[in-house]
């Protein structure tokens, strides 16, 4: 996580005698001298069209093939999977698959479920992160251990007992079964979010808060003034945790929300396999990845950040 | 026909017994409802959630609904929510876990003992008692859904008997007769070889996942003149490790490796088998003997290209393995949802087999909306009720009735056996890789395979 | 909750150590004192974690710790049974299956996603134009929902000689292969398709590790005159030691809670072939017998051991970093 407050420490430098080519800071394994070189820059560049040509083929390949198997005919899929519409395309597989899945109905549902964990989560890490690091309360080391003890829990131990828990929630009595609160609030207890966010706090100079704190702003006052507006930068990379693992969770809303009315595309995919044709159930694949996708395209940026930190971990 | 379509939609893929549950029946206390209480409770409006068949057709859905309007004018104050459900193994454990199963829902006749055993299911015996067919049910049949005390406490509203399934087009492709199918499970065995050799189509498909595996070998054993388990008073025997299992599974492994007519589908339950035969993919299979309701409604299959036919029975015990569906009551109903719950039950899937008005009523909707009616099934009460529910609805009778006779013709003088009684799910599952075995190991052991299940299903027998 | 996302203790961790500024002046504490010092409106802030944490964390926490001890079957009371629980799962023949079904998951999966994004990420850190092309190329597989993965997948796998991978494979006079449909081929057919799913994520972190590396250590590299294969040996892969270490513990963490991919693919079939650690604590669970003590005895169990494995990661990785 280093690299979400601290770039990397580089090493002083130690170089010694003349430095063969001007000092390039984007500079990778292979230099500019290297590149020069015909031995490398050939095999480099032919690396680079075969690393091209596989990420097509193997990235993009299964996709492109979804596609056109969603407008092609069921016989042709099955007979022919390879060839490009021998029976002329059926554009109608889409919009039967629009409305036998009832895919606004469904993805609706699951921007809902990722939005209300995503929601949670930021609430429940801000103010916990904020309490954690900068008010800091007797409790707080206490309650900091607890946190970070549930680090070490894997989720799988929580399968049983969690649904248990959502059966009947203890003191309330209420069971959260088929409420969307179901997902959204075991989402927020996430030790990883709190603890990144606390870090980030950490880091902060406390002479601001110290400073609000003798004007007289109260602890509320300094988190929504101060603290807030200053972690935009975990918020977004928090988000995007939040999003992509809501996005991705297939068992625990399969448990929790058995109204069909509630599923998410996820849980109700594999539900009608079975019961459509395939050339429509492709169709209704295709729409349920052309939306991340486009999603995805949107945001790229945000994403594709957002996984790299995932690994940056180590600094 | 929504009764044939529901009767084996339940029967598929197992889930062995629940032995976990929640909520008590408001009125388990006092051991169920009593009619002055229900009588009572008649007049209160009262909104209950009844199950409708997953993965429908519109058509079904707007037959569904057309038959919840008639019975709400009839009932002004019930109000009645359909409720997507199909009862399978995998996650019927978790809807009764989670108490979000509808108010009237479906279960096997294996998992009736069990279920009102716990508790888990409203006592309606009080309210079964007021039905006018009550004392008409089969006793055999009726017995599925009966507490120790001999309460009706679910209600069969459809039974069956194992059949062999094929697909009348791929027939004449093979260029076998379609109306002359196999009577022996040798001929079976070489009209799947000819399809398989003929066709693109899979000669003789077998369930194997979600229980299915061990259901359809044990049907296969029982034709061939085994049994699963013996009773002895209270002690439950496993017969799994016997001479009977094991020609069942030599008889598919000569089918999978020396004839290679299996296919290349060797994960198929309940749904995706009958997904694949109406599709056109598979040439035979066994399941229910009612399955074309389903096939129809949830995997379209192309009516012309139907056929059934009776089991082939072997030996001198050979019988066909027969079972159920059982509806059943919410344990969490209240007083007035359970009378409410039993009307529905009465109303929607018990009139119309006993009550011209209300046959006729039925398959008029179901026809209506394009879906099958007169699918034969085997009586739920004696064969003279049933033949006269045929007779009412012959008019409005939209399926082609000659491409059922090579079984409903014959089915009624066979043998018919219930399902092994105790542990009957967890028996089936323990059989499932067994039949997975067989059919993708081409040296599996199959002794060992069957030693390994008798002692596991025993111990599960033993503890109850 | 996600099941399959595995975060890292480690790191987080570190953080804990250095708590800057001094401490605060210690207080008198009376009730007055505690809410004019802000005692009160913290203990507000803190509720959301308190009880999100309390309900949805700790509680499950300590009530599988118990349940594990128990006979439940939530309508008659829970019965203390002592070990019988943890007996019974251990003398399910079933156990050594599935626990041998899981590591070979897991070393399929390393075998199969480890080396191929590390060595996509190395030649990636070298394309000077359009590497953003690349790295979403790489990337968009991630994007596509995992069940929607597993169900295309499903149909590439379709066994018959015309299912897409057997037209393929045709195309060099290889198959028809079995893929799902045989015990020997399913587990790598899972793998495969979840290696598919997932390599992406580890392209880019190992792209975002690369770019770490500090180019004065190639220049150092090149004044020795080591060539390019030398700096990969010598610079970059012991700088990404790191980075590669975390990648391969949280693989195993991860795989070892495995679910969707068998649980849709073949429901653990052929023959049990593919059945897993969590696919069992399912069944027990919820596949039919409600058998909450004997679920949740397996997970203490699958939790000891990737407990053990964290600690190591992160003593390892502790170690190094100081």
């Amino acid at each position: 996580m280093t690299a979400v407050t601290t770039p990397a420490p580089r090493p002083p430098a130690a170089r010694r005698g003349r430095t063969p080519v001007p000092a390039d800071p984007d500079r990778g394994i292979v230099s500019v001298a290297d590149r020069r070189r015909r031995g490398v820059r050939w095999p480099l560049r032919a690396s680079h069209v075969l690393l091209l040509v596989s990420l097509v083929v193997v990235g993009l390949g299964p996709i492109l093939w979804l596609a056109k198997a969603a407008v092609t005919p069921t016989q042709d899929t099955l007979r022919t999977p390879l060839a490009l519409f021998p029976h002329g395309v059926d554009w109608a597989n889409l919009s039967e698959a629009w409305t036998r899945f009832e895919i606004d109905h469904y993805f609706g549902n699951t921007m809902w479920l990722a939005l209300g964990s995503w929601a949670v989560q930021l609430v429940v890490a801000v103010s916990g992160g904020y309490v954690l690091s900068v008010l800091r309360p007797a409790y707080g080391k206490v309650l900091t251990a607890l946190v970070l003890s549930t680090l070490f829990v894997p989720a799988v131990v929580l399968l049983v007992p969690l649904y248990l828990t959502v059966l009947d929630v203890p003191f309330a009595h209420v069971s959260l079964i088929n409420s969307f609160w179901a997902v959204w609030l075991p989402a927020g207890a996430s030790a990883f979010n709190v603890l990144l966010v606390k870090r980030f706090f950490d880091n902060l100079p406390r002479e601001i808060f110290e400073a609000a704190r003798v004007d007289g702003a109260g602890p509320f006052r300094v988190g929504w003034s101060i603290v807030v507006p200053m972690s935009k930068p975990i918020l977004g990379v928090v988000s995007v945790f939040a999003f992509i693992s809501a996005w991705k969770d297939f068992l625990w809303p399969l448990l929790v929300l058995r109204d069909v009315d509630k599923q998410p595309l996820s849980v109700r995919l594999p539900a009608l396999e079975s019961y459509v044709e395939l050339d429509v159930f492709l169709a209704a694949l295709a729409i349920s990845t052309a939306i991340p996708i486009v999603i995805f395209l949107i945001f790229q940026r945000t994403f594709l950040q957002g996984a790299g930190l995932g690994g940056a971990v180590k600094g | 026909m929504k009764s044939s379509r529901r009767k084996t939609a339940l029967v598929l893929v197992g889930a062995m017994t629940v032995s976990a549950l929640t909520a008590c029946s408001s009125s388990d206390d006092d051991g169920g409802l009593t009619p002055a209480e229900a009588s009572a409770a008649a007049d209160e409006p009262v909104t209950i959630q009844v199950a409708i068949d997953e993965g429908l057709e519109q058509g079904a859905i707007d037959a569904f609904d057309t038959r919840i309007a008639e019975f709400e004018e009839e009932n002004p104050n019930i109000t009645v929510e359909r409720q997507e459900y199909t009862w399978v193994g995998t996650t019927f454990a978790a809807d009764l876990a989670g108490g979000t199963l509808p108010d009237v829902f479906t279960v096997p006749f294996t998992d009736g003992r069990g279920l009102i055993e716990r508790q888990q299911v409203a006592d309606i015996s009080a309210l079964v008692d007021e039905l006018p067919y009550a004392e008409a049910f089969n006793p055999n049949i009726a017995a599925a859904g009966q507490g120790p005390d001999g309460g009706q406490q679910a209600i069969p509203i459809a039974a069956y008997g194992q059949a062999v399934h094929y697909n009348r087009g791929i027939f004449t492709e093979a260029g076998l007769d379609p109306d002359d199918p196999p009577t022996t499970w040798d001929e079976v065995r070489a009209a799947a070889r000819t399809i398989s050799e003929k066709t693109d189509a899979t000669g003789f498909a077998e369930m194997t996942k979600s229980n299915t595996g061990g259901w359809i070998l044990t049907t296969l054993v029982y034709a061939m003149g085994g049994r699963a388990q013996t009773v002895d008073g209270d002690t439950t025997t496993a017969t799994i490790d016997t001479p009977e299992y094991r020609e069942a599974l030599q008889y598919l492994h000569d089918l999978r490796w020396e004839d290679d007519s299996m296919g290349d589908e060797f994960l198929y339950d309940w749904a995706t088998s009958h997904a694949d035969f109406g599709a056109g993919k598979i040439g035979m299979f066994v399941s229910g003997g009612g399955d074309y309701g389903n096939l129809a409604t949830q995997n379209a299959m192309n009516p012309d290209d139907y056929g059934v036919t009776a089991l082939p029975l072997e030996g001198e015990d050979g019988a066909v393995l027969g079972g159920g569906t059982l509806a059943a009551v919410n344990a969490k109903a209240t007083d007035a949802e359970q009378a409410a719950a039993v009307r529905w039950i009465d109303f929607y899937y018990m009139s119309k087999l006993t009550d011209e008005d209300a046959a006729v009523a039925d398959a008029q909707a179901t026809a209506d909306q394009g879906q099958p009616v007169g699918v034969p099934i085997l009586p739920v009460f004696d064969q003279g009720t049933e033949d006269a529910r045929r007779e009412w609805i012959a008019d409005l009778t939209n399926v082609p009735l000659d491409q059922f006779a090579p079984y409903s013709d014959r089915v009624v003088d066979q043998p018919l056996e219930a399902e092994p009684p105790v542990a009957t799910q967890d028996l089936y599952a323990a059989l499932d890789p067994v039949v997975q075995a067989v059919l993708t190991d081409e040296g599996a052991d199959v002794d060992a395979l069957l030693a390994d299940a008798q002692a596991g299903v025993q111990t599960l027998i033993d503890r109850g | 909750m996600a099941l399959t996302t595995v975060r890292t203790p480690e790191a987080v961790l570190r953080a804990e150590t250095p708590q800057r500024g001094p401490g605060r002046a210690p207080r008198r504490r009376t009730p007055l004192t505690w809410v004019r010092g802000g005692g009160l409106s913290t203990l507000v802030l803190a509720l959301p974690l308190l009880v999100v944490f309390g309900l949805f964390s700790w509680f499950p926490i300590v009530r599988a710790v118990v349940m594990s001890f128990q006979s439940t079957n939530l309508v008659t009371p829970a019965e203390w049974v002592g070990l019988e629980n943890f007996q019974y799962v251990l003398a399910d023949p079933l156990l050594p299956q599935a626990a041998t079904n899981t590591l070979y998951f897991a070393l399929l999966a390393l075998v199969f996603g480890y080396p191929v994004p590390l060595v996509a990420a190395v030649l990636m850190s070298e394309v000077k134009r359009m590497r953003g092309l690349y790295a979403a190329l790489a990337y968009l597989p991630v994007v596509v929902p995992p069940v929607v993965a597993v169900l295309l997948w499903k149909t590439f796998y379709d066994a018959s000689d015309t299912g897409v991978f057997n037209t393929i494979a045709g195309w060099f006079g290889l198959g028809p292969f079995p893929w799902l449909q045989d015990q020997a081929w399913a587990m790598p057919s899972l793998v495969l398709e979840a290696t598919w799913a997932a390599a992406g994520g580890t392209v880019i972190i190992y792209l975002a590790a690369l770019t770490g590396v500090p180019p004065e250590l190639y220049d150092a590299a090149e004044v020795d005159g080591a060539g390019v294969w030398r700096k990969v040996w010598h610079v970059t892969l012991p700088q990404l030691r790191g980075v590669l270490f975390v990648t391969f513990i949280l693989q195993i963490i991860g795989t070892a809670q495995v679910f969707t991919e068998p649980y849709l693919f073949t429901g653990g079939g052929p023959a049990n072939s593919t059945t897993t650690i969590l696919l069992m604590i399912y069944h027990y669970a919820f596949g039919g017998r409600g058998d909450y003590g004997a679920a949740t005895a397996l997970s203490l169990m699958l939790a000891v051991v990737l407990a053990v494995l964290s600690a190591v990661y992160f003593k390892l990785t502790s170690r190094w970093s100081s």
